[in-house]
């Protein structure tokens, strides 16, 4: 199959380790992010990875809410800022403000508005996500930033977006997933007593703030290729979780028919589905997590591999009656199938299946939690997840970058800092603030 | 003011109010069990409406609630009522977890600081490891 | 062949309420009040899309991507900005084109020209994408790709890992012909790697080697079991990520070095970015992140559940909407108010957090959610300004006014599928808004055009190929 040497040549091209090394993309390019929660702190963190200069701007004293979200309350990393040392930053906050900038500023004080218009006209990329309408009656819509700075991309992040009739309506991730529709598609089949479940990533703020940078780079693209404009975009991530929902949409419109919950199987491959192994792959462990019985994907939908897994599972009567794909993928016949693989499973842990399916050549994947990604040689030598070495906070473990490129790499430089750490160098770099004016603001708690 | 019966259950006998959970106690039918005095009580919900019960009975409890509070509003935990989700051994307690090391036992930040504690924005015991 | 007495129920003609007015949704607001959201209309609706440029009109790509639909997903979000998108498939079609949900035949779209069928998944995503084929397992195919690399700015694959590379049209190769060429494989894992991707790896795959299926759905001790998205979800991120790195890299290209370079976007590895503190909290003291259900280990309130006529999402972190929340409840039920404002525990934000104070709200919540359907409920809260909302079905998602009026959903009149409801390009904008030129497109339907414009091929000699099976 492939020449030996390609695994090594992709190895060598996007191993992460040499990713400092390389030049990054939007060197060069300034993005001012005045942003809260995951939705607009998440889009600039992608442009942010890509190498360019990202200010996030904050409350002072106490940031952002986002930094005031932790799992169960417990953990926490020191300083929230220098002025509250005694506080933390929760771990909610990771993820979506990486290799930033962090400033304060308090934009209700009238200082505070001429130093974001000085901002914003030295800056490529205004992202924000506050109330549609707010900005504008602050003098920092994009009507007004634009003047002053033809070049300005100028994102707006939020649910609904700031015309027609919910436009009111303030918004969160959860909320996109349960109006647009995803939410109520996933999870077990209403007849198998299931209910709809939440994506447990924070799907329409998280990938709301990728779809966000793909309109960023474009705009960009277009203006520094052909326009010399800066452009509104606005985006509503309810309109994104919408465009997610593939077929259903175009099956609905013709027909009127509804597309329904399908639990852990797939609604047009089978068998294509995650079951149970009956067996824990830790039973020792004192971690319920890993006491838990394990679950594994198997995908064997060609009449082919179907074959196989009968004789694997020793379901000689299964292989016969729904040897066509066509019979498989019916809906009232999926269930046998899967519950004669989960009866046959039922002895055994995920790593026996997977074991007895790969040396029959059938496709499978293990349900792997979080410690289980983590500590996996695959992930690790990837570069998905890593521990790297903050110069504020110490030994952290974070996640990669979404996607690999040979010449021009995103990478991860630190994961966030306290609030306002970067006061003195922005403000000093950018707006020219004397070491008593930055003293003064600071009193006034303007900053 | 007493709640009304329905999912928060407040046993007859003890006054312990048992919350019956509305994942799975949404459509149920079957015995739960007060969590103050083991009372079993027979139960019916359709969409989280009260179909019959709570009627006290016998034989074994098919669901427990999902948490208790006796008379006087004190938890009551351990095997009275189902377990909580956990992601280690020790159950959470809510409150913060303050730590010194990462799991593999280097330095990290994880616990309150003061003023003088500080270089700039990070504490001292960070900044001396980058010291030459 | 369709059964012609399907569907046997009436179907209603979409807008089954129609899309209300300008004049209807800003009724009673003064002009002053007005000005913004008419201002942003102004710039932003949709209706004007075609007489604005789009941003990717220099860009060519070829996606020569099967089987999954991250492939098809990252070229559709350059095509939807303008790329001039070629989807160039096997002779006998990407076998997403034949799939149909359940096996059913009569979901299936037929084009006006042919007859042929259209699977809705592939249309779905075959958008302002043209077709054409090549058998790329003979050598003459291959030969035609690398003539055809010439000309594109950007080619996705993917194809088991190296398979290209053992053809010869791997980026190694293909960039010696084209040193501008944006290359980019996606996948579920990897090319590379001790767990790299094997023929026939699809999502989810890619979700339950991340932690994403582990993490969803609800508690094993509420009965539960690890779930996986309904969508492919995985792809769809992965795919965006594909897309981010394509843009960043003719970035590159264009301003800077002149060249293209190898993207790598996988599935898993896009999920794993955006797996929020999975990682931070693993390495800060071992936690291994619980599937949590519909709540949310780190705020209270802000779940989904059950009421009178689904599921009910409300959020209420902060006090300001906690207070506001078990006021609402109160106006009917004043016992669940005062069961929960009486209770001291329930005092600070952060001690709402744990589980079985957990447990208490949303039992609560729900003891007053079982009396009130998804729009009462949110009738009231919305009226103290609490954001929540239903959990929407696919027919509530095609008629809400708010989706209509936005057009983010709408219907095509396709000149080939006929009346087309889909989901619209969310790349809102004022310069380069994203927009549906066509959906769907039958199997090697621009073979003639393509190999003619960009090869110089005619149709005998392009029929000739066809007989050598290399189209």
């Amino acid at each position: 199959m492939a020449t030996p040497d390609f695994e090594t040549y992709c190895q060598q091209l996007f191993d992460h380790k040499t990713a400092a090394g390389k030049p990054e993309v939007l060197k060069g390019i300034r993005v001012l992010s005045c942003t809260q929660y995951i939705l607009g702190p998440s889009c600039a963190a992608y442009l942010a990875e890509l190498g360019a200069e990202v200010i996030k701007v904050e409350t002072p004293r106490r940031g952002e809410p986002m930094r005031h979200t932790t799992p169960f309350n417990e953990p926490l990393l020191f300083p929230l800022s220098r002025w509250v040392p005694e506080a933390g930053t929760g771990l909610g906050f990771f993820g979506a403000n990486t290799n930033e900038e962090f400033i304060t500023l308090d934009f209700h004080r009238p200082e505070a508005k001429a130093a974001m218009l000085e901002l914003a006209s030295k800056v490529d990329v205004f992202v924000q996500n506050f109330r549609p309408g707010t900005f504008d009656r602050w003098g920092m819509g994009y009507q007004h930033l634009s003047k002053v700075n033809p070049r300005l991309i100028y994102q707006w992040l939020g649910g609904f977006g700031g015309w027609g009739p919910g436009r009111v309506r303030a918004s969160y991730d959860i909320l996109g997933q349960a109006m647009g529709g995803a939410f109520g598609i996933t999870g077990e089949a209403a007849d198998r007593g299931g209910t709809p479940a939440k994506h447990t990533i924070w799907l329409a703020d998280y990938w709301g703030g990728m779809m966000a940078a793909v309109t960023i780079l474009a705009a960009l693209y277009w203006r520094d290729t052909v326009s010399g404009k800066g452009t509104f975009i606005e985006y509503s991530q309810v309109h994104g979780v919408q465009r997610l929902l593939e077929y259903s949409l175009p099956l609905y419109g013709r027909y009127g028919i509804r597309r329904e919950r399908w639990g852990n199987w797939d609604t047009e491959l089978c068998p294509h589905g995650i079951v149970q192994c009956g067996k824990s792959s830790y039973p020792s462990s004192q971690n319920p997590q890993e006491k838990e019985v394990g679950y594994i994907l198997v995908t064997a939908h060609t009449d082919e591999d179907f074959k196989k897994l009968c004789d694997v599972i020793g379901a000689k009567d299964l292989a016969t009656k729904f040897a066509k794909h066509d019979e498989r993928v019916k809906a009232e016949n999926q269930g046998f199938i899967y519950d004669a693989i989960e009866a046959w499973a039922k002895d055994k842990t995920k790593e026996d299946v997977a074991a007895l399916l790969d040396k029959a050549g059938i496709n499978n994947q293990p349900v792997w939690n979080a410690k289980e990604v983590s500590e996996h040689p695959h992930w690790k030598l990837r570069g998905a997840v890593q521990w790297y070495d903050d110069p504020i906070y110490g030994d952290l473990h974070h996640q990669g970058p979404a996607f690999k490129m040979s010449e021009t790499p995103p990478r991860l430089k630190w994961a966030l800092k306290p609030v306002g750490a970067d006061n003195e160098r922005v403000y000093g770099r950018l707006l020219g603030w004397s070491k008593s004016k930055l003293a003064k603001m600071e009193e006034m708690e303007v900053i | 003011m007493a709640i009304n019966q329905g999912l928060v259950l407040t046993c007859a006998k003890c006054s312990t109010k048992n919350f019956l959970d509305p994942y799975p106690f949404w459509n149920f039918s079957g015995n739960t069990k007060c969590a103050g005095c083991d009372t079993i009580y027979a139960v019916s919900f359709v969409k989280g409406q009260q179909t019959s019960g709570p009627t006290p009975g016998s034989g074994k409890t098919d669901l427990l609630p999902g948490y208790a509070e006796d008379k006087t509003g004190t938890p009551i935990t351990g095997d009275k009522i189902r377990p909580a989700p956990q992601a280690r051994p020790d159950p959470f307690s809510g409150k913060q977890k303050h730590i010194k090391q990462s799991l593999r036992g280097k330095p990290v930040s994880g616990s309150p600081l003061k003023k003088e504690d500080l270089v700039g924005s990070r504490a001292r015991f960070i900044a001396d490891l980058h010291k030459a | 062949m369709a059964d012609t007495t399907f569907p046997k129920h009436k179907v209603l003609p979409w807008p089954a309420v129609p899309i209300p007015t300008p004049d209807e949704v800003y009724a009673g607001m003064t002009d002053q009040a007005k000005e913004y959201p008419l201002s942003l209309e102004k710039q932003l609706r949709q209706s004007e899309n075609f007489k604005k440029p789009e941003n990717l009109t220099t860009v060519r790509v070829l996606d020569l991507s099967k089987g999954m639909i991250i492939g098809n997903w990252a070229s559709s979000m350059l095509s939807e900005l303008g790329a001039d998108t070629i989807k160039c498939e096997p002779p006998d079609g990407d076998p997403l084109r034949w799939q149909t949900p359940f096996g059913r035949k009569e979901y299936m779209f037929k084009d006006a020209e042919t007859g042929e069928p259209i699977g809705l998944h592939f249309l779905h995503e075959m958008r302002n994408k043209r077709s054409v084929t090549l058998n790329l397992e003979k050598p003459e195919g291959r030969e035609l790709l690398k003539k055809l690399a010439v000309h594109v700015d950007v080619l996705i694959e993917n194809y088991p890992p190296g398979q290209f590379d053992a053809w010869g049209i791997g980026y190694r190769q293909l960039k010696e012909i084209n040193p501008r060429l944006v290359y980019c494989w996606v996948g579920q894992k990897g090319q590379w790697g001790p767990s790299k991707d094997k023929p026939g790896n699809l999502d989810p795959t890619a979700q339950a080697a991340c932690g994403f299926v582990h993490g969803t759905g609800l508690p094993k001790e509420f009965g539960g079991r690890p779930t996986r998205s309904a969508l492919w979800v995985a792809d769809q991120v992965g795919g965006t990520s594909a897309a981010i790195g394509i843009l960043a890299a003719l970035l590159y290209r264009d301003k800077v070095s002149g060249r293209g370079q190898f993207i790598e976007a996988t599935a898993a590895e896009a999920i794993i970015r955006i797996l929020d503190y999975n990682w931070g909290w693993y390495g800060f003291d071992g936690s291994i992140r619980p599937r949590y259900g519909n709540w949310d280990l780190a705020i209270n309130i802000y779940a989904v559940n059950p009421c009178k006529d689904g599921y009910f999402m409300v959020g209420g972190g902060h006090d300001r909407l906690w207070y506001r929340i078990w006021r609402t409840v109160g106006q009917t039920r004043p016992d669940l108010e005062d069961e929960i404002l009486d209770d001291k525990a329930l005092r600070a934000v952060t001690a709402r957090l744990p589980h079985l104070r957990q447990v208490k709200t949303y039992t609560v919540l729900a003891d007053w959610q079982k009396d009130h359907s998804r729009a009462d409920a949110m009738h009231h809260l919305l009226a103290q300004q609490v954001a929540s909302g239903g959990v929407n079905y696919i027919d509530e998602v095609a008629e809400d006014p708010h989706f209509k009026y936005r057009g983010h959903v709408d219907e095509i009149e396709d000149r080939l599928y006929g009346k087309v409801l889909y989901g619209t390009s969310p790349a809102i904008a004022s310069e380069c808004p994203g927009r549906l030129k066509w959906i769907g497109r039958p199997l090697g339907y621009d073979n003639e055009e393509i190999f003619l414009r960009l090869l110089g091929i005619g149709p005998s000699d392009l029929a000739q190929l066809k007989k050598h099976g290399v189209v």
